[in-house]
């Protein structure tokens, strides 16, 4: 579904991230796990065109979208859901889902998908008209997903959704992301807390210094490799 | 004395607030202080004269074409100056730097069109006030209490209801957020300059008929504005509106007790008490 090619990104003419050959099919969770400053995150913004790309090549569906402006991602159907839980904090629930939907005009679509949200995320549809800042973290981390999800998304990408997040929050948010799967999302997710997802992810890549240091499945965290990525020197 | 005070204040209110608000529209979103925006005014006023005074143009056609020119103004400052300040990763204070630039830019070039002297727009003779409640007010005063609460009444109900509104609060709210869900942060800079600017111009022609036109008259309302704005928590729309009130109300019921000439002493006295004690203002937040 999306297939990078020996991507090479950072910000301000310093490579983050180099050669990375990643892929996702459709309906998969991939994670992508790995110590601090790793480049995890720089790798989902350069996909989002929000670093800059110096070489290599990013194809969605044998589309070639490596030079596609952000608002022009949306359109072909990918998402992305940033760190930390950014909501519009001074408008309310439904008005950020609306922003959400910000790229459509079709009023019955938006409603569509204003519904389906809510189905999933029922606490959004009691706290609609609540300011999105006096929401609790979990529930600033549901509304974030949640607007992602009024773009009728096909590739979702998290940025670290558990970060900072009480635990019974956390395994809501892994819930959702396995529920997003069951629909047909394909899903990259970033995590610092790798175990849990592992545990979700079809198929997981640690980084390390801005490489993948590691590719599998499951059994991936009882690699012996895995100690020396996140503790070991150089 | 109590009922004329009010009213007074209430006049003086509803021009800061003409000014406030939309120096505060495009602060809560641009994020920079547009000081220039007090010459917007200026310049509203002055083209009002010169196409209806000047050119003896029909006055409301002038009206409206001097609205369209400050707004166009606005926008152009943006596009031609910060913008390009803007790609260049400039910071705030460079941003502020060229507004004030601008604004004496402008104020000179007003001075070299038209001199120092005052003009007068002179469409409205002078009239007779009405008495009401013991106070004396003029119809030209009434239209401008109306004219602001309309027209303010509207912006808040554009921010709160249009998509166009909603999209302008998200980018002030956080826009980096609003860039990935397809909101183009420069589209919207451009329309809080366009519509901020276009209040600026009406204040300008109001102004204008109420006071005369000086060339130095938008730069002494936006140091009037922007207390106002501070007042009432900067960024906040709402609240520059309400800082606008009363700091009209308090300078004016300050002359009960004090010279007339300490007016402008008081506004700024209050100021400070707000720095001091409550930098984030009535309706700000504290971050």
């Amino acid at each position: 579904m999306l297939i990078t090619k020996n991507l090479t990104a950072g910000y301000k003419g310093i490579e983050v991230i180099k050669d990375i050959n990643f892929k996702i099919e459709p309906g998969e969770i991939v994670a992508i796990i790995g110590p601090n400053g790793a480049g995890k995150s720089t790798f989902l913004k350069s996909i989002f065109n929000l670093a800059e790309v110096y070489s290599g090549r990013i194809y969605f569906k044998d589309k070639d979208i490596t030079d596609f402006e952000t608002h022009e991602l949306i359109y072909y159907g990918i998402s992305y859901v940033p760190q930390g839980r950014l909501v519009f904090s001074n408008m309310t629930v439904l008005e950020n889902l609306e922003m959400g939907a910000f790229i459509f005009n079709d009023k019955k679509l938006i409603k569509n998908n204003l519904e389906h949200v809510y189905r999933e995320f029922q606490v959004l549809k009691r706290k609609k008209d609540e300011l999105a800042g006096n929401l609790s973290g979990g529930e600033q981390q549901m509304l974030a997903m949640a607007r992602a999800l009024m773009q009728s998304t096909e590739l979702l990408l998290l940025d670290e959704p558990s970060l900072g997040l009480a635990p019974k929050f956390v395994s809501e948010i892994f819930e959702k992301v396995l529920k997003l799967k069951s629909e047909g999302i394909s899903i990259i997710i970033v995590e610092q807390n790798a175990k849990k997802a592992v545990e979700i992810a079809d198929r997981t890549y640690i980084f390390e210094d801005g490489k993948i240091a590691l590719e599998g499945g499951k059994e991936i965290l009882k690699d012996p490799r895995i100690k020396e990525i996140y503790f070991g020197g150089r | 004395m109590f009922n004329q005070l009010l009213i007074n204040g209430l006049i003086a209110g509803a021009i800061y607030s003409l000014v406030a608000s939309g120096f505060s529209l495009i602060y809560s979103i641009c994020k920079f202080v547009h000081f220039a925006h007090g010459v917007v005014i200026t310049l509203s006023g002055y083209f009002l004269y010169f196409l209806f005074s000047k050119l003896g143009l029909n006055f409301w056609f002038s009206v409206i074409l001097s609205i369209i020119f400050a707004s166009l103004l606005g926008f152009l400052t943006d596009k031609v100056v910060y913008k390009q300040l803007r790609k260049r990763k400039a910071s705030n204070t460079i941003l502020l730097m060229a507004s004030v630039a601008l604004l004496i830019f402008f104020e000179s070039l007003i001075l070299l069109l038209f001199g120092a002297d005052v003009k007068t727009i002179g469409y409205i003779k002078i009239s007779k006030g009405i008495e009401i409640f013991n106070a004396i007010i003029t119809p030209l005063q009434i239209v401008i209490i109306i004219v602001s609460i309309i027209l303010l009444i509207s912006l808040f109900l554009f921010m709160k209801k249009t998509k166009l509104g909603k999209a302008m609060r998200a980018v002030a709210d956080n826009k980096d957020v609003a860039e990935t869900l397809g909101i183009s942060s420069e589209k919207i800079y451009s329309w809080s300059f366009i519509i901020g600017s276009a209040i600026a111009g009406i204040a300008g022609i109001l102004v204008g008929l109420e006071q005369n036109l000086e060339p130095t008259m938008g730069t002494n309302l936006m140091i009037k504005g922007f207390t106002a704005a501070i007042i009432g928590g900067i960024g906040s729309v709402p609240g520059s509106i309400l800082g606008s009130f009363l700091l009209g109300l308090v300078e004016n019921f300050g002359i009960w007790f004090l010279p007339s000439g300490y007016k402008d002493a008081i506004a700024f006295i209050i100021l400070f008490i707000f720095l001091l004690f409550r930098p984030q203002g009535i309706l700000g937040v504290r971050r």
